[in-house]
């Protein structure tokens, strides 16, 4: 009984919407995951094998040896290193500089709020690349070219305005209410704000710090532009010098992209959520 | 330890008093709070951006440290160069087809993941993952994943399919037109996440009510959408493509794997042409003219946006 329900309610609900919505489900999971899938595929093939004709879209027998490969021909465990120590720090300062900013644009009435605001926005839509030129100049004269520290005060420079705007939404979702009863009770506005608003903003925090995470991890011209060792590269520039080197031997570059790209990919399907999020408020909401 | 204190001078003690009261007073200020990024915007944000309009006026060069200001000579050197007008149509092929494709694509995402989300379809959830996985790998990797995939031999897997499928191997990385649509199809598979999030959120807010009104008054599915969903839709419609724009056209590090912006210029788009003229040919005078350039263009599509957003935050 109950199968044959089922399956009549299957075939009422294939109506032409229903298939023309799988339609586009499939076509976007083969065109999207394709490319990351093939990829995979050849970084673990047996030398022969990519070059096999008909093409093998599984590999017959499955090799690490082009992992083995990069990690002894190329720097990646050290940029790997590099990379997480510049994202980690860069994180932990954005946060830092950030916070009382978003905290003031939220909770402060002054002149001038709302120009200064949109000053700030005017920042973010300003591309960096537009000024990697002086910023070369400008690190030099500094003496933080070929440095970390000059690579992470820079990233937190470009990502303040994000970062402002997206905690500042946050923090204006939480009733002024709450700062008061604090006060009353005698906190002072650091107190209030460590003790009583900081839960509250956590999940913003989240995703600022994940966004954050992703654009060091990804960044490429300034650290291209600020880095020139390959002890000091990063995942992005050293990836980017290594396939320069190295496009004899296909299946190696593709374990070294797999490599750079695997962290993204791990972290975005474990926190999906607050990604979408982030996309959503940082975009739509300025 | 209260006998000690009581014992400290009063001026000490006065000083201490202060301290504390003026550290309240900060703490009720807020330049106090706003201070340390105020400090990091002026220094790598502002700073840079006023250098970049003073460079362009110079004949500042990478090689030689001694420059002179040359007032709107090289602006004149650019403007009156083939390749700068070249690049500026590389670019702008660029740019309005991968916008034209990622905002239809995020269209069409949207629109099903919506109707799917809706009527409790499998995959709905599997579907925004896959497309959304693309926007988040690094832009180097994104171009050697399509460097891989379009290896010109039929032992690159599209061309194999191709190949497959009756026709003949294409250049697609060699051939100068093919190159662009290679660096366009990249670009589009990095960007429709975007524009698919960005739409679908705003589908979230068109009232349910005015479909049903719509339906009621005999509107069908097609109809719904031209005079329902697009007139609802459509000042996230334009935030989406000039957000996009200003993305497209400053995009680097994605064609500098998949074609470091050859073959000749082929896809050398401006943000390309302007790093190459400072960095490889030295010329750091005429790379911030090209720089100032497209910064008129980002603050002229950022005006926009603004418009736009202060009508819809109505701030």
């Amino acid at each position: 009984m109950s199968g044959r329900y089922s399956a009549e309610s299957a075939v009422d609900r294939l109506s032409a919407p229903v298939a023309l919505t799988y339609l586009v489900y499939a076509t976007a999971a083969v065109f999207f995951l394709f490319p990351v899938l093939w990829v995979v595929s050849m970084s673990l093939r047996q030398p022969g094998e990519v070059l096999s004709y008909p093409v093998q879209f599984v590999p017959r027998r499955v090799t690490l040896d082009p992992y083995v490969r990069v990690l002894q021909d190329s720097g990646m465990l050290t940029w790997i290193f590099n990379s997480l120590k510049i994202a980690i720090l860069e994180v932990v300062g954005i946060v830092l500089v950030t916070t009382p900013a978003a905290y003031a644009f939220s909770r402060f009435d002054f002149r001038g709020k709302r120009h200064v605001l949109f000053g700030v926005l005017l920042f973010q839509m300003i591309s960096p690349v537009v000024i990697v030129i002086p910023l070369y100049n400008m690190m030099a004269q500094l003496n933080l070219l070929d440095t970390h520290l000059g690579l992470i005060l820079l990233y937190i420079g470009l990502q303040v305005p994000f970062s402002i705007w997206l905690l500042k939404s946050y923090f204006d979702t939480i009733p002024e209410g709450l700062d008061e009863a604090a006060r009353v009770d005698g906190c002072s506005r650091l107190q209030t704000l460590i003790y009583v608003l900081l839960p509250s903003v956590a999940p913003g925090i989240a995703v600022v710090a994940i966004f954050n995470f992703v654009f060091s991890w990804a960044e490429f011209v300034m650290a291209f532009t600020v880095l020139s060792e390959s002890d000091l590269y990063t995942v992005s520039i050293g990836l980017f010098s290594f396939q320069g080197q190295y496009s004899m031997d296909w299946r190696v570059v593709a374990a070294a992209s797999v490599i750079a790209m695997a962290p993204l990919l791990v972290m975005f399907v474990a926190l999906q959520r607050y990604f979408v999020k982030g996309l959503v408020e940082g975009a739509v909401k300025g | 330890m209260s006998v000690r204190s009581s014992r400290l001078p009063e001026g000490v003690h006065d000083a201490v008093a202060s301290a504390a009261g003026s550290f309240e007073r900060l703490q009720n200020t807020p330049a106090t709070w706003i201070a340390p990024a105020a400090l990091f915007l002026l220094v790598f944000r502002l700073y840079p951006l006023i250098e970049a309009v003073r460079m362009s006026f110079t004949n500042m060069s990478l090689v030689e440290p001694e420059y002179q200001y040359v007032g709107l000579e090289s602006y004149v050197s650019i403007l009156s160069s083939s390749t700068f007008w070249t690049m500026s149509r590389v670019t702008l092929i660029f740019v309005a087809a991968s916008v034209v494709l990622q905002i239809t694509f995020g269209m069409i995402l949207a629109l099903a993941i919506d109707y799917g989300v809706k009527e409790k379809l499998r995959g709905s959830v599997s579907t925004r993952v896959a497309v959304l996985s693309a926007w988040v790998i690094p832009g180097i990797v994104i171009g050697i994943l399509w460097k891989i995939m379009l290896i010109e031999t039929n032992y690159g897997v599209v061309n194999y399919l191709l190949l497959q499928a009756g026709f003949d191997v294409v250049a697609f990385l060699s051939d100068p037109q093919m190159a662009l649509l290679s660096t366009i199809t990249a670009n589009t598979w990095r960007g429709t996440a975007f524009s698919m999030i960005m739409l679908y959120a705003g589908l979230q807010q068109v009232p349910t009510h005015l479909y049903d009104a719509a339906k009621v008054d005999g509107a069908r599915a097609l109809q719904r959408f031209r005079y329902v969903t697009i007139p609802q839709i459509k000042p996230v419609v334009f935030i989406n493509l000039v957000l996009i724009t200003i993305y497209t056209l400053n995009t680097f590090d994605m064609i500098m794997s998949l074609t470091g912006g050859g073959p000749g210029h082929a896809t050398e788009v401006l943000a390309l042409f302007m790093y190459l003229e400072g960095f490889n040919r030295f010329n750091l005078g005429q790379a911030a003219a090209v720089a100032v350039l497209m910064l008129l263009v980002n603050v002229l599509m950022t005006a926009v946006y603004m418009r736009i957003f202060i009508e819809e935050e109505g701030l």
